[in-house]
Order: structure tokens, then C-alpha cells, then sequence
């Protein structure tokens, strides 16, 4: 089953369990195999680990897409000091619900990615960082980590192992910006959650000043399966580049909005016609964010791309975290655009200065075009905002504003200078 | 459970194409019950909540949620690490992080009161102000926003007579527009205090505000 | 080791330069000779990068570079003045006056703003926001602190100048994005701490400024003149600022030797003092019961004539630890061309020293004048009590030569001098233990003159005259080596430098010292000297 809507084009592997309450339970997930593939990585250690997970090809799931065995390997192969593994459970970015699934249902399969994750990079502490408003998300999961410490699959001695990994769970106080790695950390540490400059890199300095190693909800619970199968079971689903299942959260104007496990390179009009039973009301198709409110608009007519990372690229927007946003010709787009706008101003951490004031500047600007107070001026301003916001900054959470804007003026100018010059709304059915 | 005569229970059980009672989804014997003393822990840390009964004047961490206070240290290897969840604490005791409060946890942590004030205005879950018994927060992002969470928002303004951050003259609720909550699936989300109320429409809005008001609401 | 250069060579803006492993890209332009604007980045901090305004072209790299934290790597070509750089630095500078009131014909910083001088030189010729300016308005930060949160740009100096180098957190980032503000602890404000007006001096913009100094002057109606504070012994290196004549206000200038970027509020706020009006403004002269003003010359000379009658009786002098070296070193001459005798000197003295956390070397000492250890040096004797009163019995009824140079003798009443033969008192204000004096002589201080103090530790100091002394008033060294001078029919030091030299003959540390040499980060006399500051 997956959760709420099922597709038999589906290939679930995370997700088998949504929807399913006892996954919760420890001893249901050790009677269907869980906490085998913790046992199997202990003994193959930590260099096995991170070639088989290499040789899987698995990409890091929050958005950026860093293979993750590779990311793994650079952390000390002979640790020091202490390691940090932080899992990171900040799910904000608008159009993405996975995480949250993920833990929801199956609390052991992440608890047990993180045990594994943890003994690669040679850590025996991790944090999952959870935002501050998972309350009962976080429930489950405090709830699964305790029936696992009682049984003895996380903490001392892990079943008889030798190996010792303490996992906490973390909340944090509501800031978008600490699903970023380095804001995470500082959060983590007790400070304001802005994002650090780099270098130095995490694994070099990271919390707490140590050797640390940040991965994604959806990225550790995939390693269980791919420990227990092989790196190459797992590149039986998905392209040469982005090989695997990926969890696609599809929102906004479909008939069956919801969570999907599908192979990697899936077509995005399949997903949106198939899966999710085609647009809202049998609308026409107008626009699709791929990855979540940060990377650039497509058009309809730019939709018949691949749902990988390179085929997304090649459409001229990017796969982020594989958060489709379906608009159909109801949506205003110069309003969503200004509301996605409206959030990073919300968000910013204010510590660079084009991101501090370019995007409340921004979120004025379209503002005042939204009330039919616009100037043609304005969207050259706009666009060079946004490539002065763009690559100037310590994160990319400006650079983030701005894809939207850039690519939505790019490609729906007609509705910006029906509103700035006849107060109109056009394209908006 | 929840008493709340609309077709969500919660989690968006009975959405979609699956047959889930809200015992299921967000039960205590599926969930767990919140461990005032944080339980285990590994997820001490993971329970400060927003809970609807609050004494503005408590003195911080005594009893139980000192116990609490003292797992969350345990699990850091320095005392400002326990910064974030140890605000929570004080705001699920006291309702909001007053200056008070800020300087009591500056002293806990061996922190400046000013570090503290620095760190708890980044964050937007820490009130900074006394809110309503019930903080009703609505996102309003672009997944939500497509699916009408603008009405939504308004029609919880409007059915409780408030502007955006105002709570109501009998102190039970302040309404506030919500960054996006992770639930785009599952449009229009809405939290109140801890709970996801999910595939909210206006419609549903007075039999949630109703629930509330008569503690049918089933909190934690 | 060998194998690892100790330092790296790049091109700059098309120029090659040197410098050593681990410079930061900003350190090397300016080894280039390019200023590269910046606001965060301070030479006494920790570097955020978060201004971003020190954006280069890196050749190679994806995106500009923040020139604050980026290191110099072998053969890096660096453009800090390509069309990338400029642009986005036009760019941000542009963000910056989104919000930015442009009050500068009210704002104090007016004039030495670094927004202004970078918006000027690298800005838009006009900005296109259109929209309502954000508004915070004025927070008293306590203290000699003034906030306008309108006109900051974010850099977080304050913030890590109070958590790094003074090391108590009063300040901090309040709220985020473009809702944040420099705030403290609610009404706590930065009462009680002790450096916090330095927070004024890196401010880059008008956003902190000086409760003392609000709207007194303007930034280019003030001249800079280089001097040493005077108000403890560690010597912190100053800018006295000065309008009409007037102190307006004391800066700290580096001197990493010393006090690297900072000095105290203690140190800061004690200036009016130099200011004082009612000066003596001519050598006054008393004969036959009654005071008259007349020229140098003449006054000198009777003096000389004096000396002659008083001597055989002894001679006894008060010193001032206010004085140069070059003061002290002269009266030490002068007293033994009189045939010798002791020199005291009184000094106040605080509890405590407040120690600088962050640069530990530095901190407001307990002896509260700038150059006891000179005196000390020159072997004269500190007298009296912590409040620098008292310990004046044997001079106060002297029956032979009483000297007093530049202590006020605030605490000595009317007779005091009464049994000397010859009194001679230089100084710059009278009093009525002055109404003795047979020759009262109008001294510069050390604002209005040029010459050396010795700090703590023994290091020697230059500073230059601020001020133009009052009417006739002259160097005391000048006056002193003048009388040497005449007796001995030896050549009178004209010049600071000669009048340093003089302490080279009279005290052993000083020997070897050329005033020409002692550079700008001062010179320790040679002797071994605790740092203790005691």
C-alpha cells in the first residue's frame, strides 16, 4: 500500500508499509526482516558498508542529490574524535511530505538506516533532527526508538555486536533554513539556525566542531534495503545516473494528491495522468514546480520530461526532492509566485544581505504588482535581483527565491503585464 | 479520541483509499502517550509540546519536567545543545518563552540571557507573547494556497472575529497564518497547538472550533 | 617543511603579489594595493562572510568569492574590479539602501560612512525601490550606546565584538530575515560593561553612535592628530579628535602591540578634563608681595637670579605622572643642576584592573596616568595615597627650592611653600597652593605638545600636539631644559626629539633610544618588565 492513494505503476520499497499501523510496532518490523541489515553491516564494516551503498548509486534525497556512499567517505577513516551522524528531518521545503510519511509509518526502517549510516562514517552518537512541528511525527518515532533500545537494536552492544550507536531525537523550534546542513548543525548546537560557510566541510568541522555527516530521512531508510540486497538490486529500478525508487510528493491540482514510490526517470506526465488520476476537475495542465517550491517552473508544454535528475536538468528545471506541484489553468501564478516569494522572506536567516533584503524587497515588489500597482520596470528589477541574489550568498535559499520568479516571468509574462498594465488577471481560468 | 464531527480525524485517515479509524492512525496504542518526564531519553527531547493547559506563572522545571530537563542534557555534549528543546519545555509548561523565562533557562544553561533572547526570536514555534488556549495555525504556502487555504484562514478569522495574531476575548484562540507544514498532500493542513488537522475546507471550520471549545478535541 | 612554501603568489586585478600562506584574499588585494569593500569582516574578529559585499572574481571559481574568509591559493588569478564583481557588488549595495532611511544629514557617522563611501564609489547613481521603507526607530542601548536599527546593515560586528573580545554576550541578532535587529537582553542594554564603546568605533555605518558625541560635530569638520590616552598606564594608542580647538572626542588607533583596535570607556569617556578653560596663560611673577605677568625672558631670567639666593637649602620637587618624558626627564636635569634632591610624584590609583577577555593584554591598569613608569624610570618616588593626596609633608614647609611641575596640588592648602626660599611652580591651571609660588609658569599638556609617554610595561610612545596651548604657555621641557640650558651655558633642546635625548643621560633604560626610531607601535625601554602592570 501506498499512502493515501495507491498505484500499481508503483515500486514500493520505503513505502511499503504506509498506511499500515503495526508497522510501528518493534516486533512487527523484526518478524518482516527489520534490524537484519544493521546485523549484516556490523559484520561486513564500515568500508563494506560504504562501497556497497556507493555501488548502489544512491543519491542524497533532500535535494541536492551528493551520492551519498561518497559523501560517506569522507569522513576519517580513523576517527580521533567523535563522529556525528544527523539525520536530517527539517521537512519545510514547500511541496514536500515525505519525511514525515516516513516516520509516521515506518519508524524502524529509518531507525535502523541511521544505525547503519552511523557505523559507516564510524559514529556513535546521531541525531534526528526533526522539526518543531512534528509533534506526534516525532511521537512515533521517540516511541519506535525506545522499543529499540529495550530490545537491544540501538545503544550498548547492539544485538551482541560489539558496536555501540546512540540515536536522539531532536526538534527544532520552526525555521525553514535548518534543513540546511550547516544552519542544522548550528541549531543543533544550541544556536541561531544559520547556515555556516564552507569550508570548512562538515565532515572535516562539523557539530560540535566534530567529523559530521548530514543525510536525509528518505536517504537512510533506503540503506537498510540496500544493505540487505545489494547495491545492484537497487540499480535495477532508475536511470545510470539516478538509479533507485524515489518517493514523488505530488500536491496541488491533481485528483489524488499524495506520496509515490516510483523508479527514478518515471515520466512526470504519467505521474500526473496515471498515478494521480490526471489533473483536478479534468482541467488543462498550466504549470508544474518538479522539486518543490526552489527550482524553476515548467511549463505544460515542458512536461514531458523524465523524473530523474539529469532528465529534469535537461528540462530546464531541477528534481530537488521530487516534490511535484501541479497547477492547472485555474492557478494564478503571478499569486502563487509572490506567496512562494513571501516565504523565503519568511524564512531568511537575514545573515547575507541579498537574501535579507532582496527577498522582502522582492515580496513588495510582486506584491504591488499583484494589486494592479505595477510597473514594466519592475520585472527587469526582478530579474536582476535575482541574478544578483543568485550565487552571492552563503546558502541558497536566496538563489531558491529566485528561480521562481526568473523562470515564472520567463514563461508567464503575459499575466504579470496583464496585472501591471490593465489590473487584469489573465490565464487564470 | 477526538470527538470532532468532521470527515478528518487526523492524519488523513479516512482520505484516499484507505479505511483507517483515528484509533489507528493517532491512537495511544499506535503512538504511544506523551511521557511528561520525556520517557526514554533518546526522545526526551522530542516531546515539548503545545498543549492547551498552561500556567503562565509555573515555576520552570520542577517535578517531572526537571526529570525531563535532565534527560535532554544527557544526550549532549554541551549544555547550549539542549537550548532549543529546553524553550520548548518552558513554552509547553508556561504556554510562551517570556523574557522571564528566556533568562531562567540563560541561567540553566550557563548562557547569556541575551544569546538566549538572540536564538529564541530566530525561531518561530517559541511565542514570544501569551497566545490563546488553542494557537490555530494555517498554512497558507503555495500547495495549501492552490487548494484554497486563503478561504481556509478566513474562514477561521472570520467564524473567531479576529485579525491574523489576535486571540479571542475569551482567550481560547489566536489564529495565525503558517509557513508550509509538510503535509502539501493533504491540503488545506492546519495546526492547532501539536495536532495536524489535515484536508481542511471552510466548511469544516466551525465543527473544529466547536470541538475545541467544548475539550472534545482529544489533545495529548 | 622545506617542501611546503611558506607562501603563495597570485595576480590581482593583473597585478603579482606574495604573501604568506593562509592570507585571505581581502589581505592580499590590499598587499595589491585594492581596497576591497567590506562590512563584516574586521581584522579583531571572527569572519561571518555574511556581507557580502567583498564578492571577487576567483578565475575557476562557479561563483564570486567572499574575498573576507576565501584563501590565497598559488596562482589564483583574482579580479576584484571584473564586471561579475562589480555587479554584484552594485547589487548588494543596492539591497542595502533598500531599507536604509538616507537620514545622513542627521546621521552622526555622516562623513566617515563607509555605506556612503561605497555606495558612492561603486553604487547604482539611483535606487529603484519604490516601496515603503521598513521603520525600527531609535533603542538606547545603556551605557554611551545609541541604536538606529534603520540605518544598520547587519554586520554583526557589535554582536561578536561583545561575545568575542569582551566576551560578555549583551548583544545579539534579534528576530530573522528582514525583520532582524541588533538588540540586548530586553532593558538589560550594556550598562556595566566596560569596552562597549568600541562597539561605536567598527560600527561601518551610523547605526551605533555616542551618546557624548551625538550631534556635536561633524566627522569632517574634526582633525585627527595621533596621540596615547592619558587616562591609565597601558598606553592605549588614540586619536584625539578635535574641532575649535576642543576635544571632541578620543578613538582608539591600532597598535596591536598594545590595544590592538580598542580602548575602554573608562579611558574613552575622560577627556573634558583637557579641555579645561581657565588656564594660565603668562609666567607670573611675584615680588615685593605682588604678582606681575610678564614675557618669558624675563621672567626666566629673574628666576635664574632666584636661584642663586635659595640654594645651599635644598632642593625638593613634585613631579607629575601626566607629564611626558621629555617633562620629566627636564625637571630631573634641571633639579640637579640645582644640586640634586628628591622627586615625588602622586598618582591615582584604581581597585581593580579591568581586564579585556578577548586581548588579555590590554586593560584599563590601576595606576590612572599615562606615564608613571617614566617617573619611575627617571627615579623619582611615588608619594601618597590612591587618590593621589597627601605625601607632601616635607615639601609643602621646604625652606629651600620647591619645584612643582604639573600636578595641581588640589589637596595642599594656601600655605603651602609658604617657607621657600623659591618656589616655582609650572603647571596650567593656578590655585591657592600656587599663591606662594614666587614664579608661576604657564605649561602646555601633552594634548598641546609634542613628546613621549612610557606605559606600563616600558614602552615608549610618541604623540603629537592636538591642541594650540593657551597664550604664552610652552613645553615644560622647553622651559626647564631652557634653565639648564642657561646655567650651564650648554645648547637648548629645541625640538621633542632633543629633549628626549636628555632622558637618555638621566635614566639608564632610556639610554640608546633616538626619539626618530621609536616607530608607530612604540619602543620598550631596555629593561626587563613585567606585564602584570603593577
Amino acid at each position: 500500500m501506498a499512502y493515501p492513494y495507491v498505484s500499481d505503476r508503483e515500486v514500493r520499497v520505503l513505502s511499503r508499509y504506509f498506511g499500515d499501523p503495526m508497522a510501528r510496532r518493534v516486533d512487527t518490523y523484526v518478524e518482516r526482516g527489520g534490524y537484519q541489515a544493521a546485523k549484516k553491516a556490523f559484520e561486513m564494516g564500515p568500508d563494506a558498508v560504504i562501497e556497497e551503498v556507493k555501488s548502489s548509486g544512491l543519491r542524497g534525497r533532500g535535494g541536492a542529490g551528493f551520492p551519498t556512499g561518497v559523501k560517506w567517505s569522507f569522513m576519517p577513516k580513523e576517527p580521533t574524535r567523535p563522529h556525528y551522524l544527523l539525520c536530517n528531518a527539517d521537512e519545510s521545503e514547500p511541496g514536500t511530505f515525505k519525511d514525515r510519511e516516513l516516520i509516521r509509518w515506518d519508524p524502524h526502517q529509518l531507525i535502523e538506516g541511521v544505525l547503519i549510516g552511523a557505523f559507516a562514517i564510524r559514529a556513535k552518537q546521531a541525531y534526528i533532527y526533526c522539526r518543531g512541528e512534528f509533534f506526534e511525527t516525532t511521537q512515533v518515532l521517540a516511541r519506535a526508538l525506545e522499543d529499540a533500545y529495550a530490545k537491544g537494536y540501538v545503544g550498548k552492544n547492539i544485538q551482541g555486536s560489539g558496536v555501540d550507536i546512540d540515536i536522539t531525537v531532536h526538534l527544532g523550534g520552526g525555521a525553514y533554513i535548518c534543513g540546511e546542513e550547516t544552519a542544522l548543525m548550528n541549531s543543533l548546537e544550541g544556536r541561531r539556525g544559520t547556515p555556516r560557510v564552507k569550508p570548512p566541510f562538515p565532515a572535516a568541522v562539523g557539530a560540535f566542531g566534530m567529523p559530521t555527516t548530514i543525510n536525509n530521512v528518505e536517504t537512510l531508510a533506503a540503506v537498510p534495503h540496500i544493505v540487505n540486497n545489494g547495491g545492484a538490486w537497487y540499480r535495477q529500478w532508475g536511470t545510470e545516473k539516478s538509479s533507485g525508487t524515489k518517493l514523488f510528493c505530488v500536491s496541488g491540482h491533481v485528483n489524488k494528491p499524495g506520496n509515490y514510490e516510483l523508479p527514478l526517470g518515471f515520466p512526470l506526465m504519467d505521474l500526473i495522468n496515471d498515478v494521480c488520476g490526471g489533473v483536478r476537475d479534468g482541467n488543462k495542465l498550466k504549470a508544474v514546480i518538479p522539486g518543490g517550491s526552489s527550482v524553476p517552473i515548467l511549463t505544460a508544454a515542458e512536461c514531458d520530461c523524465a523524473l530523474s535528475y539529469e532528465g529534469v536538468q535537461e528540462a530546464g528545471s531541477m528534481l530537488g526532492c521530487a516534490s511535484v506541484i501541479v497547477m492547472d489553468e485555474t492557478a494564478d501564478i503571478v499569486k502563487q509566485v509572490r506567496r512562494m516569494v513571501q516565504f523565503y522572506a519568511h524564512e531568511s536567516c537575514g545573515q547575507c544581505t541579498p537574501c535579507r533584503e532582496g527577498t522582502a524587497w522582492m515580496t513588495r515588489i510582486l506584491r504591488r504588482i499583484e494589486d494592479g500597482r505595477g510597473a514594466e520596470e519592475d520585472l527587469d528589477t526582478l530579474v536582476e535581483m535575482s541574478r544578483q541574489m543568485t550565487g552571492t550568498t552563503i546558502c541558497v535559499l536566496s538563489d531558491s527565491a529566485g528561480a521562481p520568479v526568473v523562470s515564472s516571468i520567463n514563461k508567464f509574462k503575459d499575466e504579470y503585464l496583464a496585472l501591471i498594465r490593465r489590473g487584469e488577471r489573465v490565464g487564470v481560468a | 479520541m477526538s470527538e470532532i464531527p468532521f470527515k478528518n480525524p487526523g492524519w488523513a485517515g479516512n482520505t484516499g483509499e484507505f479505511d483507517l479509524t483515528e484509533e489507528q492512525v493517532r491512537g495511544d496504542d499506535l503512538v504511544g502517550k506523551r511521557p511528561v518526564d520525556g520517557g526514554h531519553p533518546s526522545g526526551a527531547a522530542s516531546y515539548p509540546y503545545m498543549v492547551a493547559d498552561r500556567n503562565p506563572d509555573a515555576t520552570l522545571f520542577e517535578g517531572p519536567y526537571r526529570e525531563r530537563f535532565e534527560k535532554i542534557l544527557s544526550r549532549y555534549p554541551d549544555k547550549q545543545a539542549a537550548l532549543l528543546p529546553t524553550l520548548g519545555l518552558a513554552q509547553e509548561i508556561r504556554g510562551h518563552v517570556s523574557p522571564e523565562s528566556m533568562d531562567r533557562v540563560a541561567e540553566l544553561l550557563e548562557l547569556s540571557p541575551a544569546y538566549v533572547r538572540g536564538v529564541a526570536t530566530f525561531y518561530t514555534m517559541y511565542n514570544k507573547q501569551a497566545v490563546g488556549r488553542h494557537l490555530i495555525q494555517v498554512c497558507t504556502n503555495v500547495s495549501c494556497n492552490l487548494c484554497g487555504a486563503d478561504e481556509v484562514l478566513e474562514a477561521f478569522l472570520r467564524y473567531n472575529d479576529v485579525e491574523p495574531g489576535e486571540t479571542t476575548e475569551d482567550g481560547n484562540f489566536t489564529v495565525i497564518e503558517a509557513e508550509c507544514l509538510a503535509a502539501c498532500g493533504f491540503p488545506t493542513c492546519v495546526q492547532i497547538n501539536s495536532r495536524y488537522y489535515e484536508n481542511v475546507t471552510p466548511t469544516d471550520v466551525p465543527g473544529i472550533i466547536e470541538a475545541l471549545r467544548s475539550g472534545k478535541a482529544g489533545e495529548r | 617543511m622545506a617542501d611546503t612554501p611558506a607562501t603563495v603568489t597570485l595576480t590581482i586585478d593583473g597585478r603579482e603579489v606574495t604573501v604568506p600562506k593562509g592570507t585571505t584574499l581581502l589581505k592580499a588585494a590590499t598587499e595589491a594595493g585594492k581596497d576591497v569593500p567590506h562590512y563584516c569582516y574586521h581584522d579583531g574578529l571572527s569572519s561571518p562572510a555574511q556581507c557580502r559585499l567583498c564578492l571577487v572574481e576567483v578565475e575557476g571559481a562557479p561563483k564570486p568569492m567572499p574575498s573576507c574568509v576565501t584563501q590565497a591559493m598559488d596562482g589564483q588569478v583574482v579580479r576584484t574590479e571584473s564586471e561579475l564583481a562589480l555587479d554584484m557588488r552594485k547589487g548588494v549595495l543596492e539591497f542595502y539602501l533598500v531599507n536604509h532611511p538616507l537620514d545622513c544629514p542627521i546621521c552622526d557617522m555622516s562623513g566617515e560612512c563607509n555605506l556612503q563611501n561605497y555606495v558612492h564609489e561603486e553604487g547604482r547613481e539611483h535606487g529603484r525601490s519604490r516601496e515603503p521603507k521598513r521603520v525600527f526607530g531609535r533603542d538606547d542601548f545603556g551605557g554611551d550606546v545609541l541604536y538606529y536599527g534603520d540605518r544598520c546593515v547587519m554586520c554583526t560586528r557589535c554582536v561578536r565584538f561583545m561575545s568575542e573580545v569582551e566576551q560578555d554576550h549583551r548583544l545579539t541578532v534579534v528576530e530573522r530575515g528582514s525583520r532582524s535587529v541588533i538588540d540586548t537582553f530586553f532593558e538589560e542594554g550594556l550598562e556595566g560593561t566596560h569596552w562597549h564603546g568600541n562597539v561605536v568605533d567598527i560600527c561601518p555605518v551610523g547605526a551605533l553612535v555616542s551618546k557624548d558625541f551625538l550631534y556635536k560635530a561633524r566627522a569632517w569638520d574634526l582633525t585627527h592628530t595621533p596621540g596615547v590616552c592619558p587616562n591609565c598606564s597601558q598606553g592605549c594608542n588614540i586619536d584625539l579628535h578635535v574641532r575649535d580647538n576642543l576635544v571632541q572626542r578620543l578613538k582608539p588607533r591600532e597598535n596591536l602591540e598594545v590595544n590592538a583596535f580598542w580602548m575602554c570607556d573608562y579611558g574613552r569617556g575622560n577627556y573634558e578634563w583637557i579641555n579645561r578653560g581657565d588656564r594660565l596663560e603668562a609666567p607670573l611673577v611675584r615680588e615685593g608681595g605682588s604678582t606681575r605677568a610678564m614675557g618669558w625672558k624675563d621672567a626666566l631670567s629673574r628666576l635664574l637670579a632666584g636661584v642663586e639666593g635659595a640654594s645651599g637649602k635644598g632642593i625638593r620637587a613634585v613631579a607629575s605622572p601626566f607629564s611626558s618624558n621629555e617633562d620629566l626627564a627636564a625637571l630631573r636635569a634641571l633639579v640637579d643642576e640645582f644640586g640634586g634632591g628628591e622627586i615625588v610624584y602622586r598618582s591615582a590609583r584604581a581597585e581593580d584592573e579591568i581586564v579585556l577577555k578577548g586581548f588579555p593584554t590590554l586593560a584599563r591598569r590601576r595606576d590612572l596616568a599615562p606615564n608613571g613608569k617614566g617617573a619611575d624610570l627617571l627615579g623619582m618616588k611615588r608619594v601618597g595615597g590612591d587618590d593621589a593626596t597627601g605625601g607632601l609633608e616635607g615639601v609643602a614647609g621646604h625652606g629651600g627650592i620647591v619645584i612643582v611641575l604639573g600636578d595641581a596640588l588640589a589637596d595642599q592648602g594656601a600655605d603651602f611653600g609658604s617657607a621657600a626660599a623659591l618656589y616655582v611652580y609650572l603647571g596650567g591651571h593656578g590655585g591657592p597652593a600656587t599663591a606662594n609660588a614666587h614664579f608661576v609658569l604657564p605649561t602646555a599638556t601633552f594634548a598641546e605638545t609634542e613628546g613621549t609617554f612610557t606605559n606600563f610595561e616600558g614602552r615608549v610612545q610618541r604623540f603629537a600636539p592636538a591642541l594650540d596651548a593657551p597664550g604664552a604657555s610652552r613645553p615644560a621641557w622647553l622651559v626647564l631644559n631652557a634653565l639648564v640650558a642657561e646655567r650651564t651655558q650648554g645648547e637648548v633642546p629645541r625640538t621633542a626629539a632633543a629633549a628626549f635625548a636628555v632622558a637618555g643621560t638621566k635614566a639608564g633604560p632610556f639610554a640608546g633610544m633616538r626619539y626618530d626610531e621609536i616607530g608607530p607601535r612604540g619602543a620598550v625601554v631596555n629593561e626587563t618588565v613585567s606585564l602584570s602592570g603593577d
